[in-house]
This record gives structure tokens, sequence and C-alpha cells, in this order.
């Protein structure tokens, strides 16, 4: 049977009036009429009927196919995720019947009888249901992805047991994993459904976050700084054309300091476009509010449109041949006989592989493929009419391998006899979103660096640790974590003579434009980026990546819109990940505890791409007298990493915070004492007050370490992080005031879960004096104006000055051409016109620099722990967070979002380690299942605390929390357990085998 | 996934019949079936269905036993309060199995029949000795999980939990196929690696399990020890069952499994047991004891005190210690 055959037949039954041609039977519940006679069917297209949400859907589907993918693309269904495609995720949980199942592991045709109920089904008329209100009001989801899956489960429970526990809110989502960490929030939720005191909440009324959810009555209009009476009643010092930009500046004093304590004044320089800051001393009605997403309604229902859910007319699904080998040159690639498989448009083979570190001097005669350096490196990709065809044809691509000897321990790497990754020297290409390496390192063999690095340049940390009375000497190790967001890898691209258009899933919509420009010698007028919802990226996602050039490669070959996202296994194989590290931390000090020196000398791998450093924290906390790093890069034939939420901090913070816990108990003295007299940050030391009071420290640690009776044992733990302020990234917005009162904010930026559509709307109704959700706030066009990437922490940080001012100049634009209207709406409608103000951040103001040990970003965790001596088991039982991120703008966002750091980072001390066969180079986890992520029983109790800390350098003076949140989560943890044992888990992940080992009883 | 024709029997003598053909692979739950067809391990020209076998899906008690149809799902045990009186380790097996989602999907019948998790033996590109292959590749691997007893010629652990739970159960199989119906105790159906290292099971071509056998009424209990405490596969569990006679320990049956390739009766424990008076001390012994003559592997080691913990934890459960 032809193709275009099945899939006319196909869409004739989506409309109801299809003639059922070419299909082999009509499965229904009838069928099961004749008895003692088994029917047969296939293996082409059956014709079935389903009943979805309902309505009675018929649809032709091979057998193969499974219900996920008949709710998706045969009928359009894209609500129903599918993250791991193995049943472990729990994203694609539909009800059959009455019970929820990973519709992945279903068969459509064993579906056929059932009644199927998927996200898009539950709402009831024009409402919510009750369970998809409270995931809004809870702020139960962030990036949203797992949220349908997550939402049919907590459905499902509710259906069979109206008044659940929380613990038994947390068996029923034990099939959900998160990557985002919104657990806490989603058992919230559960039991605020449960209670009915949940608000009916209207169905989202459109895309894009116009959404409904927020409870705030209207604002007054403005902000209100609460003195300074001569800059404040009007908007005079923000008119939009008179002052550019660009002006030298002017000099305000701004009030800075960590609210709570004392605030002080300093002096800044301003462009004299800016407004008014908003300061320590400022007060704002609706930043700085919890207010529950606005595109939480789209999420709940399933009607957030990930690229992943892209359809378009024509579109062909692409598979990609990866290698099986870790090391091999590619003597041929024969594409032929895929080719001539049903449904093939086009096939496609690899010329460039993305992300692997470069060699400095290109080789003289370079073979006419790349050479492959990981396992899952693409060679050649195919696209066909359905992804189970081209899976079939990909299977059909010959790739003549020479496999070459690998290496991949990070220890045979640096043998002299080891294998090369490299043939000569490499240089590290970047993405903006972040990855590099420090140029002209040397290397030998496969190893790269050291990176030397003294503070001051003329300390000798040697002599300084000879002379120091009170040592310590420590190694630890921790391994590869793989980024594993939810939406895999992807794009959607349609090649068009006058143009390329890009659906892809990414961080940085801009930065995707900038590489395919490059790749394909485009004018950048001639590609368009879209990403209205990303599905997670934790930093892997910026660039178009091998997949977005090989869609467009294909899609132009094809002249129609090509599919091509990553099935699990690549996601982990080849898109990127966290380095491992290898480090000897020395650390000298005083008997009454301050430090003199402070020496780490690291080894990483970030497999075959440079960029493992790990000294992040060891520059930025504690004042040694002499601070001495030494890093090196080991290159191995494994996938290239990429940036990872707060790269280098957690492995580097494993090390750091356990030596300086080892420190304060080699010198006997309390460790939070330790830090206080060596750190110098004025926010950690009010956030480890705060934290020590509300875990209980000081009653906790009387126990000596160890001291516990066991044979469960209980400790609690403490560690620290540092993050950066930085500057300087394009950002840009406008927005809108149209002729009906309407308002609207564009930015070319991406949402990756940290809610920036909620904090752009907030800031918008703050300027406005309107409800933010009254501002349409539309993102992910690289139409609109340039927003920032989205990674770095710092997408608020960086947005919310530029929406200001562009929120600022509208407003003043409006009242200037409607002179005498009070009123925004009144004024707008008399006006008849749109007024359009557009806004940029300016750069840090004058006067603030980083002060690298004082005015970087903090946080302070403590953990307390349970450990099963007799297994090696550890339980985080409680976690205690207390955060600063300059000025909050939704406290309920950063909550969910410091769950999230700290649920990733229990995950990344607990469990993830990809494991690599050692005699072939393959992952042999490359899955949902033995790549163990925390699901919901494994989150503690968490608390967490925001303090405010204002330093003066924007006019919102917002920081970040995304990074920050987990980078001390592992550290405290692993401390707790010294607590509690006495004893010393110096490796991540804290596994039974190496819990054990390290208390002594495994030999 | 290859293509494949789907047949859909309504009883069992016609999925029997189909079961039987060249090429054809039975399917209830589907749980198994899909990832190996999705790995490309397993590529059936045929699928039979025996979801619709109405006949296989039962659960009743009768005289002492319990008796459940090969398509009672996992959910059902977990919930059903008879299979946790009468059966108790058996519906704790089915609690601590899989994701709430896969135990409405998963049967008992394929539980018991589901192929090992080994990631070597789930890859098609490792052609290892349990897919005819001339190598056991976690030997010499990344065996965390892999078996502690038996593990020199292939180092799979048996995945089923309910397994571990039904052969401390003494529960009997009923198995029906082309030749017709035979009855064995559990503890038969699961083949070593000495005897076929190329399957877990003595299931023929089209031979089936119909019935489950549970004999009712003795003391057990189930435990299961994981990394992640959300889905995972056991690092440890261990079923045990027994009489008590005056206090006294009798017929116990002191099972591990993730420990070898099929559920692994701990001979000295058992014997240890039987006629001792449980207490914290007994208990301890015991457990000790159930690791005897273990062999770990290179990066495994950590399984054996994880067993012991569990045949510990189950004894003082079952013996009401805890």
């Amino acid at each position: 049977m032809s193709d275009d055959k099945v899939k006319i037949t196909r869409r004739g039954f989506v409309k109801g009036t299809g003639v059922l041609t070419g299909a082999a039977a009509l499965l229904s519940v009838d069928a099961r009429a004749a008895q003692g006679q088994a029917r047969k069917l296939g293996p082409g297209a059956v014709e079935i009927e389903l009943q979805v949400n309902g309505e009675r859907r018929r649809l032709a589907v091979e057998p193969r196919t499974t219900l996920a993918t008949a709710l998706r693309d045969d009928l359009g269904l894209t609500g129903t995720k599918i993250g791991c495609d193995r049943g472990a995720c729990g994203a694609c949980t539909v009800m059959l019947g009455n019970e929820p199942v990973p519709s992945c592991t279903v068969f459509a045709l064993d579906a056929v009888g059932h009644p199927v109920t998927t996200i898009e089904g539950l709402a009831r008329g024009e409402q919510l249901a009750p369970i998809q209100a409270a995931f809004v009001a809870q702020d139960a989801l962030q990036c949203g992805f797992c949220t349908p899956g997550m939402v049919m489960s907590c459905h499902a429970l509710l259906q069979r047991n109206a008044h659940p526990s929380e613990e038994e809110v947390r068996q029923a989502v034990s099939g959900n994993l998160c990557r985002c960490g919104t657990y806490p929030k989603v058992f919230e939720a559960a039991l605020a459904a449960a209670s009915g005191k949940v608000a009916l909440s209207p169905l989202p009324s459109g895309s894009g976050g116009s959404g409904a959810g927020t409870a705030q009555p209207p604002q007054p209009e403005g902000h209100r700084a609460n003195e300074s009476p001569a800059k404040e009643t009007t908007t005079a010092d923000t008119t939009s054309t008179a002052h550019p930009n660009t002006a030298e500046g002017e000099h305000r004093p701004l009030a800075v300091g960590v609210l709570g304590g004392p605030v002080h004044r300093e002096d800044r320089k301003v462009p004299e476009s800016e407004p008014r800051a908003w300061d320590a001393d400022t007060r704002l009605s609706v930043v700085g509010h919890a207010t529950p997403r606005l595109d939480g309604p789209e999420k709940v229902t399933g009607q957030a449109r990930y690229c992943y859910d892209v359809q378009l007319p024509g579109m062909l699904h692409a598979a990609v041949v990866r290698s099986p080998h870790p090391h091999a040159r590619i003597r041929a690639v024969d594409v032929s006989a895929a080719e001539k498989m049903p449904g093939v448009k086009a096939t496609y083979v690899v010329e460039r592989v993305l992300g692997p570190a470069e060699l400095r001097l290109k080789p003289k005669a370079p073979g006419k493929y790349p050479i492959v350096r990981y396992e899952g490196q693409p060679v050649a990709a195919v696209a066909a009419t359905t992804r189970a065809r081209a899976e079939d044809a990909a299977r059909r691509v010959s790739v003549d391998y020479e496999v070459l000897p690998h290496v991949s321990d990070i220890e045979a790497a640096q043998r002299p006899d080891a294998p090369l990754v490299f043939e000569g020297p490499v240089e590290q290409p970047s993405t903006a979103g972040g990855g590099g390496a420090a140029k002209g390192l040397p290397q030998k063999g496969n190893v790269r660096g050291p990176n030397v690095q003294t503070l001051p340049k003329d300390g000798d940390v040697d002599n300084a640790l000879a002379a120091s009375p009170v040592r310590v000497d420590e190694r630890f190790s921790t391994e590869v974590q793989t980024h594993s967001a939810m939406e895999t890898h992807g794009a959607v691209a349609d090649w068009k003579p006058d143009g390329l258009t890009v659906y892809e899933s990414t961080q940085g919509i801009y930065t995707v434009l900038e590489e395919l420009a490059t790749l394909f010698e485009l004018p950048k007028t001639k590609v368009r980026v879209f990403c209205e919802f990303t599905g997670g990226g934790f930093g892997a996602k910026f660039g178009a990546g091998n997949h977005g050039v090989i869609a467009a490669h294909l899609s132009r070959k094809a002249k129609v819109p090509v599919r091509l996202f990553l099935d699990r296994r690549a996601e982990h194989l080849a898109v990127g990940n966290r380095p491992s590290s290898l480090q000897r931390l020395r650390i000298g000090a005083t008997k009454d505890g301050k430090l003199t020196a402070l020496r780490l000398d690291a080894f990483g791998s970030a497999g075959c791409a440079a960029g493992a450093g790990c000294s992040g924290p060891v520059k930025n906390i504690y004042p040694a007298k002499v601070v001495h790093i030494e890093e090196s890069d080991v290159f191995l034939h494994a996938g290239p990493a990429a940036a990872f939420r707060a790269p280098g901090h957690p492995q580097g913070a494993f090390g750091l915070e356990q030596a300086i816990d080892s420190l304060a108990h080699e010198l006997g003295m309390d460790p939070l004492e330790l830090r206080d007299r060596n750190d110098p940050h004025p926010a950690r030391r009010e956030e480890r007050r705060i934290g020590a009071q509300k875990i209980g420290w000081a009653e906790a640690r009387k126990m000596k370490p160890g001291a516990h009776p066991g044979p469960v044992k209980r400790g609690v733990g403490f560690a620290q992080g540092v993050w950066y302020n930085f500057d300087g990234a394009p950002s840009a917005a406008e927005v809108l005031i149209h002729d009906d009162g309407s308002v609207e904010c564009r930015s070319g930026v991406a949402d990756i879960g940290g809610g920036i559509r909620t904090a752009v709307a907030q800031v918008v109704a703050e300027v406005l004096g309107i409800r933010s959700s009254e501002v349409l706030v539309r993102i992910g066009d690289t139409a609109f104006p340039q927003g920032p990437a989205s990674g770095g922490s710092m997408t608020t940080q960086m947005l919310t000055p530029a929406v200001r001012v562009a929120a600022e100049r509208a407003r003043d634009e409006l009242f200037r051409l409607a002179p005498g209207e009070q009123e925004l709406r009144a004024a707008a409608r008399k006006l008849k016109r749109t007024v359009r103000g557009t806004g940029e951040r300016a750069r840090d103001y004058g006067g603030w620099k980083e002060d690298r040990y004082a005015t970087t970003i903090g946080g302070a965790q403590f953990a307390e722990v349970e450990v099963d001596t007799e297994t090696g088991l550890i339980h985080v039982v409680r976690v205690v967070a207390v955060h600063d991120c300059g000025r909050p703008v939704n406290r309920l966002a950063l909550e969910s979002q410091i769950n999230g750091g700290i649920i990733q980072g229990i995950s990344f001390a607990l469990f993830e380690r990809r494991a690599l066969d050692q005699p072939t180079g393959r992952m042999v986890n490359a899955d949902l299942e033995r790549y163990r992520i925390a699901g919901s029983k494994d989150v503690p109790k968490i608390e967490s605390v925001i303090i405010e800390n204002y330093v003066g350098r924007t006019n919102t003076d917002v920081s970040g929390i995304g990074e920050p949140a987990t980078v001390p989560t592992a550290a405290a943890i692993a401390n707790a357990v010294f607590h509690a044992t006495g004893k010393r888990v110096r490796h991540t992940p804290m596994t039974p085998g190496v819990v054990l080992a390290a208390l002594g009883g495994l030999v | 996934m290859n293509s494949f024709s789907w047949i859909e029997p309504t009883d069992v003598a016609s999925a029997i019949a189909a079961g039987a053909q060249q090429g054809a692979l039975f399917k209830a739950g589907g749980v198994d079936v899909t990832d190996l067809m999705k790995e490309h391990v397993a590529q059936p020209t045929a699928l039979v269905n025996l979801r619709r076998v109405a006949e296989l899906d039962f659960l009743r008690e009768e005289n002492g036993t319990l008796a459940i149809g090969p398509l009672v799902t996992l959910a059902r045990l977990a919930d059903d309060q008879r299979v946790a009186k009468v059966a108790t380790a058996l519906a704790q097996a089915a609690r601590a199995a899989a994701t709430p989602q896969i135990r409405n999907l998963a049967t008992l019948g394929g539980n018991l029949a589901q192929r090992p998790r080994c990631p070597y033996f789930r890859s098609e590109l490792f052609h290892c000795r349990r897919k005819g292959g001339t190598e056991c590749f976690a030997i010499q691997g990344e065996n965390q999980d892999h078996a502690v007893f038996d593990n020199d010629r292939c180092a799979i652990v048996h995945p089923s939990g309910t397994a571990t739970a039904l052969v401390a159960l003494r529960a009997s199989l009923k198995l029906r196929g082309p030749r017709g119906e035979r009855t064995l105790p559990i503890e038969q159906f699961f083949v070593r690696p000495e005897q076929d290292v190329t399957r877990e099971n003595v299931l023929q071509p089209g031979e089936l399990i119909v019935e489950i056998r549970v004999p009712t009424g003795r003391r057990s209990e189930y435990v299961k020890l994981m990394q992640k405490q959300s889905f995972d596969w056991p690092l440890a569990d261990a079923a045990v069952s027994f009489d008590l006679d005056s206090g006294a320990v009798r017929d116990p049956r002191v099972v591990l499994g993730a420990a070898a390739p099929v559920p692994w009766r701990a001979a000295a424990a058992e014997k240890a047991l039987a006629g001792a008076k449980l207490n914290d001390a007994s208990a301890r012994a015991v457990a000790r004891l159930a690791t005897q003559g273990a062999t770990p592997l290179d990066k495994n080691k950590h399984k054996v005190p994880a067993l012991q913990a569990a045949v510990l934890r189950s004894l003082r459960a079952a013996g009401g210690l805890a």
C-alpha cells in the first residue's frame, strides 16, 4: 500500500467523512463476536475506532502504533507528552477506562473499546477542572512538560480517593518524573483540590500567556516609592524620545543592602533615560508578590504548544543514524536502501558535528566524514512520512566504520599509552549560552591544562600551606550527570525559498537564529525561530545543535517541514552533560580558623569537549590569603558536555564545602562559626543565621559526629554557594497599549520553566497600574525585540529592566498624546491607536562592580538526613534553604525554582551517574529507569526563605535564583552524612556501595 | 519497533494455537513486550493479544488456595483486601512493583514471564550469551545491579518481585500449551543459566500460564529495598513465609530477589530458621546465613548486606518483632 493512501484515509477519518480504503479491517468491540477464532489484523494499517474524551474517533493505525503516538500524531491531541517512551516517566499518562496508564506502553489497538481520557478532556465546559485550577493556583508546574501526566495521575487519585493524604499523593505520582522538581507544589495542589477550596478558573482564551488564574485585586496606578517625593509622582523622568539610552548619565543615590538589616545609600551613575530605580526602599504592589503563572492554564490543559507538539501541513518525521562506536573512522555511508523504503522523502549525511572541541590546526587532509568521537554521534538522517517509517529506513542506512581504540575512563585516559581523543591541541567553541573553555592551554595526550589561577597573582600557596598551623588535604570526585530535560532536544524546520523557519526547543531563540544563519550562510532576515514553550533545558539548549541543522538540511531537500526530536537514549548520549570531577583540596588555617591558604587541583572530563572546571566556589566564597587553582580537562570518547545549571558549581561546592566542614571538625569549631570568620558576604551571613534557627542547628549539633546509635543514623549538615550577577547580554522588549486599552508585551525570550512571562506581566502591570493577568505577554519569536537567552540565572534580571523602560515609555507616550486623561483605558480609547514603547536594559549602573566575595548571589542550605548503616541508603528528611536573588519578582515561581534546585541537587547527590561500559565505551543506562532521577517519594520536606539583597545596578535590581538553588545541596547532604556517621562520603552519587565503603562495611 | 500482525484471540485454545506459530509472541499487559520491541530485542512477526481473553482474568479463593488468573493486574493484587490477608507477601510485592500507571497494565502472568532488565540484554548492541552470543558483558562490565549468586555464566537477576513472593508462598503454576496442561511448583518454572542460558522459564512455544495457585494462610512478608523510593528496581528484595507452631517456626521459606538469575531460596537460612524461636538474635543469624555462598561481582558487593537487611526486615515483620 502506498504511503499516500494511508494518509488520505487517515485524514478522512479525522474529519469523519472519509471512505475506508486500503486499510485491513475495522477493529471494534463487536469484533469479539466470533468465539473460538483468532482474528488477524495488520501488519499494515488497521482501521479502528477510539472513544477519546467522549467522542468517537476513527483512525487507521499500524498495529505497532502506541496509543500515545495515535493520540498525538493521528488525532492531534498533543497535550499527552512522550518523555521516555518506555513507561518510566509518566508524561504520557492518560486514563484508559478508570485507570491511569502510560500511553506509550499501550498499543492503540489495545485501547479499542475502552474510553480514553486525555488532558484535553478533563476540563468541564468553560472551566478548568478543580485539579487543573489547583495546579495553577499552587504553581505546581514549571516548564510544564510533565504537567499533563502529573495532572492525570492526580485526577485518577482523586477519582478513587476524594481525601488523600500527602503520602497517598506522593504514591499516586510516583510514576511521574519532573526534572524541574515541581513535586512539593504538586502535593499541595492535589490536597488543595481535594479540600474543595480551589476557586473556579476559566479555560485559557488563547495562546501565549493571556491566561487566567490570578487573584489579585486591581492595583493602584504606577509604582510607589515610599520616599523621595521629588521623583515619585510624575512619569516625566522616563519620557520616551527625549532621552535615548546612550546618555552620559547622572549620579543618583540608591538604597542598597539586605532588607531587615542596615540599608545604606550608594551613588550610582545612571543613564538619564533610565526610570527611577526600584531600590531597597521601594515597595511595590504587584512585583514581589506571589502570582500564579499566566500560562498555567495552557500548561494544565495540554494547550501549551511546545516545539515537540508543532505539527505543520505535510510535515515529515526524521530519524537519525547514530554511531554505536565511541571512536571510529567512517569509510562510507550508503543511504540508497533507505531511500527506497516506503514513505522516505529525504536523506542527509552529516558533514560537520557541533559540540566537541575543535582542532586548533585543521587537518591537512580531512576525511569525507567527521571522525566519530562519541557513541551516539550523528552520522546520517532520514525524513519520512511517519516516525516509525523514518526509523525503519534509518536502520537500512549502511555505515562502514573503521572502529578505533577508545578510552572511557578518566584515570585511564591520562596514561601515556591511552588512545587519543584528539590528535592535536584543541579549543572549545562557545555558544551564547555558555560553554567554551580558557583559550590556548597546553595539551598533552588527553589532558588539556592546567589552567593555573592564583589570587593574589604573586601568592605562593605552597609556602602559605606549609606555614599554616592547621591543614586539611582531601580528595573528592563527582560523576557525569545528564540534563535529562523532559522535552528532549529537537526542532521542526521549514525551509522555504524565501527563508528558513525553525521551531526549536531552546533556551535562546536568537542564539539558534545566529547559528543557523551562520551555518547556512543566510542573512539573519531570512531565518525566523519560534519557541513558545520549552520543556526544560538546564543549560543544554542554546544553539541550533546538530538536530536543528540536520532538520534544516532535510527540509531543504524534501521541500516540506521536517520534525526531528531526539529519543531519550540520544538525549543522554549526544546533547550535553555535567562534566565529572576529581578534586584535591588543601586548606590551611590559623588555630582560630582564619583561612591562610586554599588550593584546588582538579581534573574533570567533559567527554570530547573542554570546559570541565569546577573552581567557581573556591574562587568566590572564602578570601584566603592565597588561593591557588590548577585545573585540567581530560578528554574521553564520550558525548560532549554542555552548560548545566551552575556549571562547575555543584561539583565544586561538593568538594570545597566538605573540606571546610572537615577543617571545622579539625579545629573543633562549629562549621557555621568557621564560615562567619571567613565569609565576608553580608547576605550569606544572614542566610546562615536564619537557616540555623529554622533547622534547629544548635540543638542538633550538640551531638558529636558519628555519635548517633543507629542503625539508622540521623545528622544535620550545612553548605553554601555562590553565583554571579552578569551584565551585558542583549535584552529588549516592547510594550503596546492598544486602542481598546488592552496591553501587550513582546520580547524574543524563551521560558524554560522559570516563569518569565509572568514576571514580565508583573512589571508591566506595576508600571501601568493594571493587573498582571491583563497583560498579554508574547515571547519566543525572533520577530520580537531581542530578549536574553535563558541561562546564567539572568533571564529575569536581564529582561525586567527593559520591560520596565518599555512600559514606562508606552504609558508616558499615551498620556502625552491623550492629555487630560487620568486613566489608562480611557486614554487609550480616546487616542484610537496603538501606542508602543520600546526598552532596552541599560548596562549595570556605573559605580557598581561585582565583588567576588561580597556582592555575588549567595545561598545557604541545611540538610537533615538518615543514613541506614545496614544498607548504605541515605534518606534526605528535610532541607532548609535560605537564598537571595536581589528583588524577588514572583514569590511563587521563586519557591518553585528553589524546590527544583534542591531536588535536582538531591538527585545529583544520591542517584545520577552516566554509566559507561568500559570495554565498549557505551552508555548502559541511557533511559529514565536505570538513569535514576529523583521522584516524588525521594523529595524531603523543603522549607525555603528568600531574603532581599539589593545591590543597585539596574532599575529593577533583580538578580537570579535558578542556578544558586542547586549549588550547595549535595555538599549539605554529604556534611549531614558526616554528622550522622562520623564518616565522610567523598563521591557522588552517594549510592549504597559508596556509602557502605565509606562506613568501612565493604571490603 | 518492527511491523507485525496483531492476533486477537478470544479464548485460550485459539490463543495457544496462534502463539505456537513461528515468530509469534504473546502479549498481555504489554509492558515488557513493548519495551523489548522498541529496543529491537524482540522482533515478532505476530503479536498474540491475550488481553481480551476473558477466561484468563479471575481471582478466587477456594479450599485454602488462592487461584489467580494470569491477566489479573498488579494493581488489583496490590489493592485486593483478600490477597493482602491470605497471601500478604504477594500483595506487598505487587504494590512495590513499577509505577502506579504500569501496575494498571502489568499482569501477574506477564510479570512472571518478563525478560530480565540487564542493560546488556536489553540493548541490541550487545550480542550477549542470553541472546545466543558467547559472552556475558555484565560480568566484566557495569554490574552494580547484577546477580550475587549463580552469576558465572550470565549475571542477570530475575526481575519479578512477585516471583520472589510466590516462591516463598509455595505457589504452583498451571501451564497450558499445544501439548496439553501441566502444573508445577513455581520454583520449577524458572530456568537457571546452567540449564539453558537463553531462557528464564520453561514455557514452550504456544504455552501459557493459565492459573497461579497460592496456598493461603501462611505468615508471609515481602520487603523491597530500592535506591530511589519512587519507581526503582530492587537493590535487594526478600520474601519469607512460615507457620508458627507454639512459637516455633515451621516450614520456612526464605527467598531472595534481585540476587540470582532465578528467585533464590536461601537454603542455609531456611534450615536455621526451621524449628527456631523467632527473636531478634535468631532473625539476625538467619539473615546472615541468607547470603552464605554469595559470589558478588566487582561492583555489586553492596548487595550482600542489602539482601541480609531485606531478610532481617521481612523476618521481623512476619514474626511481629518490628
